[in-house]
C-alpha cells in the first residue's frame, strides 16, 4: 500500500485502528465510566446494603468471629488443593481444617459493607516455599458482622468494573490481554488522530449541526477526541501501567522470580517484617489496639485518617504481624502510610518510610486511575471524561459508515451494512444490556438466590442476570444485523431508532421496579430520607431515558435526510 | 465549605476562559453576534486570547485553594475538557447566551460604547 503523505497513512492507520479495536474501547469507556459509581450501583442492586459507609469495625469484637467461622470457597479448594497438595505425604487436609495464613479487610469511604478476605495455606504442599493459598472471600454487614450472600451480585463492582478492564473474559486471561492491546492501540490512534487533524485549534469548539451526518459526526469526533486529549491520553496510559507487571510485563514472576524472591528476603531483613512462618504457635494481642496506635501516629504526622486496608500474615505464628494502612480518601494515592506490628507482642516493628519521587509518581498515576479519593465534583466530571470518549469512537464509527455508504452502495458491497451493525451493538445494544440487566435485577425474585430445592448455579440470581446481560447483547446485534439492508443502499439502519427506544423504556422502567420493590422513589432517596446513591442511579436511569427517547425521536428526521442527500447525490452523479 | 466555594468559582473561571478562548476566533465571534456589537468595536481576537488565559490560570489558583495540588491539577484538566464542550454546545444550539462574554470585553475596552450599544 503506496500514500502519498504521511498524513495519509496516519489516516489509514487511524481509520483501521479505530474500526478494529473502537468496539473494545467502547466497552472500556463505558463500563469504566459506570465503575466510577460501582459502589453506588451496587447499593442499587442489593437493597439489602443500602445504609450509611461505616468505618473499619473493631476487629477484636467482631471481624476476628467471621474469620474463625468462614470456611474456604469450595470451588476453589476443588480446583486447587488436587494442585498444592502433595499426595505422597498424605491425604489432602479437609476443607474445614485447613489452617489460616493470612486475613485482609478492606474499605473505603463509600462501603457501607466490608470486603474481607482470608488465605488459607496448604499444610503438606508440593512446593512448600511458594504461596500455596487457597482463599475465602466475603462480605459483610460492620455493623452486626452478618454476611452479604455473595449470590446476590455486585452489579458495579463485580460486573460493570471488571468488564471494562478484561470484558470479563476469564479464560487464560484473555479479556485482560485484548483490553491492553486495544488501550495501547488506543495511544497508538490518539497520536495519529492529533498528526490526520491539521486544525485543532480553529476547530476545537466547532460542531456545526446544520451540516450532513457526515460532517456532524466528523466535528463531534474531532471535538470530544481533542477537548478531553488529557483524559482519554491518561487513562488509557494508566490503565496500562496497572496491569503491565501483572499481565503484560509479567517479569516478576517469570525472567527474574529468583531475583525478586531474593528481594524480599532482603527486605524482610531490613524491615524486620519476618519473611516465613516460625512454625510455632502463638496467640494474637489486641488488634484493636494497634489501629488506635496507628491513628495517633498518622495524627502526630499531620495526615490524621481512617484505616482502609488491614491485613495480618502468617496467623496465629510466633512470626505473625499486622499492617495497618491509612485509607486514601483524601487523595489520588491510594492507601498507604502504613505502619506493621507484632502480632504476639503488639510492639511497632516497622513503620512505611517516605516514599521516593518514582514511587510517588507511580502512586499518583494509578491513583488517578482507580479513584479512591472522596471527591464527588471530580468523579462527576471523570464520568463526564469518560463519556466523551464514548462519544468519540461512536461519532468515529458513524462517520465512517456516513462517509463510505455510498461508495459502498455504488459497488454493491455490503461492507458498511456490517460496521454499522456492530456499532448499533456496541452502543445502543450496550446500553440496551445494561439497564436490561438492573431491570432484572429489581424484577427476579431473591428466592432464587436462597433456593435449597435445586443446588446449582443456574438458579442464582446473579447468574440469571449475566445471563440476561449477555442475552440481550447478543439479541441486539441479531436485531441490528436482521435491520441492517437500509444500509446498503446509503440510508439509516432502523435497528439505531428503535434500540433507542427499548433503551428509553427499560432505563424508565428499572426506576419504576426499584420504586415499587423496594419504596425508595426519588421523593424519599432525594428529599425524606436522601441516600443519594441510590438517588444518583436512578436519575442517571431518567436521563438515561429521556436522552434515548429524544434521540429515537430525532432519528427517523436523520433518516429522511440521508435519503434526500442520497437521492441528491445520485441525481447529481 | 470552603473548597466548594473554591470549586465553584474555578468552575465559573473555566467557562469564562473556554468562552473567551471561543470568542478569539472569528468563526466563532460571527455565530455569538454580528448586529449588536459593530465591527469597529469588537475587541481584538489577542484580547479574548489575553482574558481567557488569565481565566485559565484562576480557575488553577481556585483548584489549589480546593484541594492538595495533586487532586487540583485533575480537576482542573477535567475542568477543560468540559467547559470546552459546553461552550462548543452552546456555540451550537444557542451561540447568542455567549454575548455577555463579548459584551463585558467591549465594556473595559470603552464604556461610553458599550451604553450606547444598550440602547
Amino acid at each position: 500500500m503506496e500514500f502519498r503523505n504521511t498524513r495519509q497513512g496516519m489516516a489509514w492507520l487511524h481509520t483501521w485502528l479505530g474500526l478494529i479495536l473502537g468496539f473494545v474501547l467502547m466497552i472500556c469507556f463505558f463500563f469504566g465510566s459506570l465503575s466510577v459509581f460501582d459502589r453506588e450501583i451496587d447499593r442499587w442492586a442489593i437493597p439489602d446494603t443500602r445504609f450509611e459507609p461505616q468505618p473499619m469495625p473493631s476487629f477484636d469484637d467482631l471481624l476476628i468471629d467471621v474469620y474463625e467461622r468462614t470456611l474456604p470457597d469450595q470451588d476453589e479448594y476443588d480446583t486447587l488443593m488436587p494442585l498444592y497438595h502433595d499426595e505422597a505425604q498424605g491425604p489432602a487436609t479437609p476443607r474445614e481444617q485447613l489452617p489460616a495464613d493470612e486475613y485482609w479487610a478492606y474499605t473505603t469511604h463509600r462501603d457501607p459493607v466490608l470486603r474481607m478476605g482470608i488465605g488459607y495455606r496448604v499444610p503438606q504442599a508440593k512446593n512448600p516455599e511458594e504461596h500455596n493459598h487457597i482463599h475465602a472471600n466475603m462480605t459483610i454487614d460492620p455493623r452486626t458482622g452478618a454476611d452479604i450472600p455473595d449470590e446476590q451480585l455486585k452489579i458495579g463492582s463485580d460486573w460493570f468494573y471488571p468488564l471494562h478492564y478484561s470484558l470479563n473474559l476469564q479464560w487464560k486471561f484473555i479479556g485482560y490481554y485484548i483490553v491492553g492491546i486495544a488501550a495501547f492501540f488506543m495511544l497508538v490512534a490518539l497520536v495519529s488522530g492529533i498528526w490526520i487533524h491539521r486544525k485543532i485549534f480553529k476547530e476545537f469548539f466547532t460542531f456545526r449541526p446544520d451540516k450532513r451526518p457526515q460532517r456532524k459526526a466528523l466535528d463531534m469526533h474531532n471535538m470530544t477526541g481533542v477537548v478531553a486529549l488529557p483524559f482519554h491520553f491518561f487513562f488509557a496510559l494508566t490503565g496500562l501501567i496497572i496491569f503491565a507487571s501483572f499481565f503484560y510485563l509479567p517479569v516478576t514472576n517469570t525472567l527474574l522470580k529468583p531475583l525478586h524472591e531474593l528481594h524480599e528476603e532482603i527486605e524482610a531483613t531490613t524491615t524486620g517484617l519476618p519473611h516465613q512462618r516460625a512454625g510455632v504457635a502463638a496467640p494474637m494481642a489486641s488488634v484493636d489496639a494497634m489501629i488506635v496506635d496507628a491513628k495517633k501516629r498518622w495524627d502526630d504526622r499531620g495526615m490524621a485518617g481512617e484505616v482502609g486496608f488491614l491485613m495480618i500474615h502468617h496467623v496465629g505464628d510466633a512470626n505473625s504481624y499486622v499492617s495497618i494502612y491509612r485509607a486514601g480518601s483524601d487523595r489520588v494515592a491510594l492507601v498507604g502510610e502504613g505502619i506493621h506490628y507484632s502480632a504476639v507482642s503488639g510492639e511497632m516493628i516497622y513503620e512505611d518510610p517516605e516514599k521516593s519521587f518514582a514511587e510517588n509518581a507511580g502512586e499518583f498515576l494509578t491513583g488517578l486511575h482507580l479513584q479512591h479519593f472522596e471527591h464527588w465534583f471530580l468523579r462527576w466530571l471523570y464520568v463526564a471524561g469518560g463519556l466523551l470518549g464514548c462519544v468519540c469512537i461512536a461519532t468515529g464509527f458513524i462517520f465512517i459508515v456516513e462517509k463510505r455508504k455510498q461508495q459502498h452502495n455504488k459497488a454493491g458491497s455490503q461492507d458498511s451494512r456490517i460496521v454499522d451493525a456492530f456499532a448499533v451493538t456496541v452502543i445502543t445494544g450496550m446500553l440496551l444490556a445494561t439497564v436490561s440487566m438492573l431491570l432484572a435485577n429489581r424484577l427476579l425474585p431473591i428466592e432464587l438466590s436462597n433456593s435449597e430445592l435445586i443446588n446449582s448455579d443456574l438458579v442464582n440470581k446473579g447468574t440469571w442476570e449475566k445471563i440476561i446481560f449477555c442475552g440481550v447483547w447478543a439479541l441486539s446485534f441479531l436485531h441490528a444485523v436482521w435491520r441492517s439492508a437500509p444500509v446498503a443502499r446509503a440510508q439509516s439502519n432502523p435497528a439505531w431508532r428503535e434500540q433507542a427506544f427499548a433503551v428509553g423504556a427499560v432505563a424508565a422502567l428499572a426506576v419504576i421496579a426499584n420504586w415499587l420493590t423496594t419504596g425508595d422513589n426519588l421523593i424519599k432517596t432525594l428529599l425524606l430520607d436522601p441516600y443519594m446513591a441510590v438517588a444518583g442511579v436512578d436519575i442517571s436511569l431518567l436521563l438515561l431515558s429521556g436522552i434515548c427517547f429524544w434521540a429515537a425521536f430525532q432519528l427517523p428526521k436523520k433518516h429522511s435526510e440521508n435519503t434526500e442527500a442520497t437521492q441528491c447525490n445520485q441525481f447529481s452523479g | 465549605m470552603q473548597s466548594i466555594f473554591w470549586l465553584i468559582l474555578a468552575t465559573l473561571l473555566m467557562f469564562l476562559s473556554m468562552g473567551w478562548f471561543a470568542l478569539s476566533l472569528s468563526a466563532h465571534q460571527k455565530q455569538v453576534n454580528q448586529s449588536a456589537i459593530g465591527h469597529s468595536q469588537k475587541p481584538k481576537p489577542a484580547q479574548f486570547k489575553w482574558v481567557g488565559w488569565i481565566a485559565l490560570l484562576l480557575s488553577g489558583f481556585c483548584c489549589l485553594q480546593a484541594d492538595h495540588p495533586s487532586m487540583a491539577v485533575l480537576v482542573w484538566l477535567m475542568l477543560i475538557a468540559c467547559s470546552a464542550f459546553s461552550i462548543a454546545m452552546i456555540l451550537s444550539f444557542r451561540p447568542w447566551w455567549l454575548r455577555p462574554l463579548m459584551s463585558v470585553l467591549c465594556m473595559f475596552e470603552n464604556p461610553a460604547n458599550s451604553d450606547s450599544n444598550k440602547g
